[in-house]
């Protein structure tokens, strides 16, 4: 097409996210987009957009501003529970030495029934005793805090408070994050077993109307119709083909990329045979030409750079083919 | 490589590195091209890259890519 400076990165998106580096989501912008500025790795973060900002946009925006909050809230996300947990109980015990040591300043320690607790060995236990007490939001109240303690006792009520109900938080979702795991795993197994059956379904209905095409034995018009909607159910199994296949993180395991391709060239085989014993004077319907056109356009699509490096070269054996009958279809 | 890619330019197509992608991020004298379809391209793709799929280079690659001689760099899936 005359483009003279072109130059391909070998490596395509896997190996950009697989290395680290920043990935941009979303639609195409109108015009195209000078890059926003980098972001780490593990945020996914909207693209900044020019004059035609979506109101949603606006709004992110301007929470993104509050970055104070919003990375706060992200640090207590990314700790494992373990972790989270023995910050909270370093910090009661830090709380703890912190009361004792008030206690050396005069009304502003810990008092128990009535006497200042003070910097001996019992007044440290004591300590270490109200601030758990105090962390985790009991309050007995039979040591009560003075001065600087009453702050630092507030401080440490909220903050036990919101960082122990993160860490139960934590511990409950890590099942549901399981779960969801392996329901997507299911899902992705269930959905290729899916696309294979009804590629044999397809093969066998476009055997059915080459055969009933070539010995006449129905009139044109119903095995016709019966072309069409096959046809329409091939193209919709080839864009869940694409799908899969073009999803960098999820490559499916080579024999069953095997058996998908297989079953893709025979159903494209059978689709051209189908197509050469229907009679010649009989107009194609244009439902059907579109739905030619489409499933010539994304079997076509189907590129031989994209299959795994460490897979047999069978499989680019496979697209090859496909890629010619594509051709000699659409 | 597919029979539209070849297309593009006059076979064989040249590399280019990540590293060397990496560092012109912000380059606007390199045009970043992501051939995959539209539906893959907003699931992920390398920031400042525009989207023109494979069947619609015809169609759409004057449009989105005036100049011949501009530097372009040319994308796709790749499972490692």
């Amino acid at each position: 097409m005359g483009y003279t400076n072109v130059r391909h990165y070998h490596g395509g998106i896997a190996d950009w996210e697989q290395s680290g580096a920043p990935i941009q989501m979303g639609p195409a912008q109108v015009s195209a987009a000078p890059p926003s500025a980098t972001v780490p790795p593990s945020a996914t973060v909207p693209p900044a957009v020019g004059e035609a900002a979506p109101l949603l946009t606006r709004v992110t925006g301007v929470v993104h501003q509050w970055s104070w909050g919003s990375r706060l809230i992200e640090l207590i996300d990314t700790q494992s529970t373990s972790r989270l947990f023995l910050f909270w109980l370093a910090m009661a015990l830090a709380f703890g030495l912190l009361y004792w040591t008030a206690g050396l300043l005069h009304h502003s320690g810990l008092y128990e029934e009535g006497r200042r607790l003070d910097g001996s060995l019992h007044g440290l236990v004591s300590a270490l005793y109200f601030s758990l007490v105090t962390v985790t939001s009991v309050g007995y109240g039979d040591v009560l805090p003075r001065g600087i303690s009453r702050g630092l006792a507030v401080v440490e009520a909220v903050s036990g408070l919101l960082i122990f109900g993160a860490v139960i938080s934590k511990f409950v979702s890590r099942r549901q994050d399981q779960v969801v795991t392996e329901i997507h795993r299911i899902t992705y197994e269930e959905r290729i077993d899916r696309i294979l059956t009804n590629l044999h379904m397809v093969l066998s209905e476009l055997q059915w109307v080459g055969m009933m095409f070539s010995e006449r034995r129905a009139p044109v018009e119903r095995i016709s119709a019966r072309l069409d909607s096959t046809v329409l159910v091939f193209a919709t199994e080839l864009r869940t083909i694409h799908y899969l296949l073009y999803r960098p993180q999820q490559a499916p395991e080579e024999p069953v990329m095997a058996a998908i391709l297989a079953a893709l060239a025979s159903a494209l085989n059978t689709l051209e045979d189908c197509l050469r014993a229907a009679p010649d004077g009989h107009p194609r319907s244009p439902v059907l030409t579109h739905a030619l056109k489409t499933v010539s356009q994304l079997a076509g699509d189907i590129c031989a750079t994209c299959v795994p490096a460490g897979y047999a070269p069978a499989l680019a054996v496979w697209m090859d083919e496909i890629h010619a009958i594509a051709g000699r279809i659409g | 490589m597919t029979a539209e890619a070849a297309k593009i330019s006059p076979p064989p197509l040249g590399d280019i590195s990540r590293e060397e992608i990496l560092s012109r991020l912000h380059d606007p004298s390199l045009t970043i091209v992501d051939v995959l379809p539209s539906s893959s391209y907003e699931a992920g793709h390398i920031p400042g890259a525009i989207n023109l799929p494979v069947a619609e280079i015809e169609q759409r690659a004057a449009a989105l890519l005036p100049d011949p001689a501009a530097e372009i760099a040319v994308y796709c899936a790749k499972f490692t």
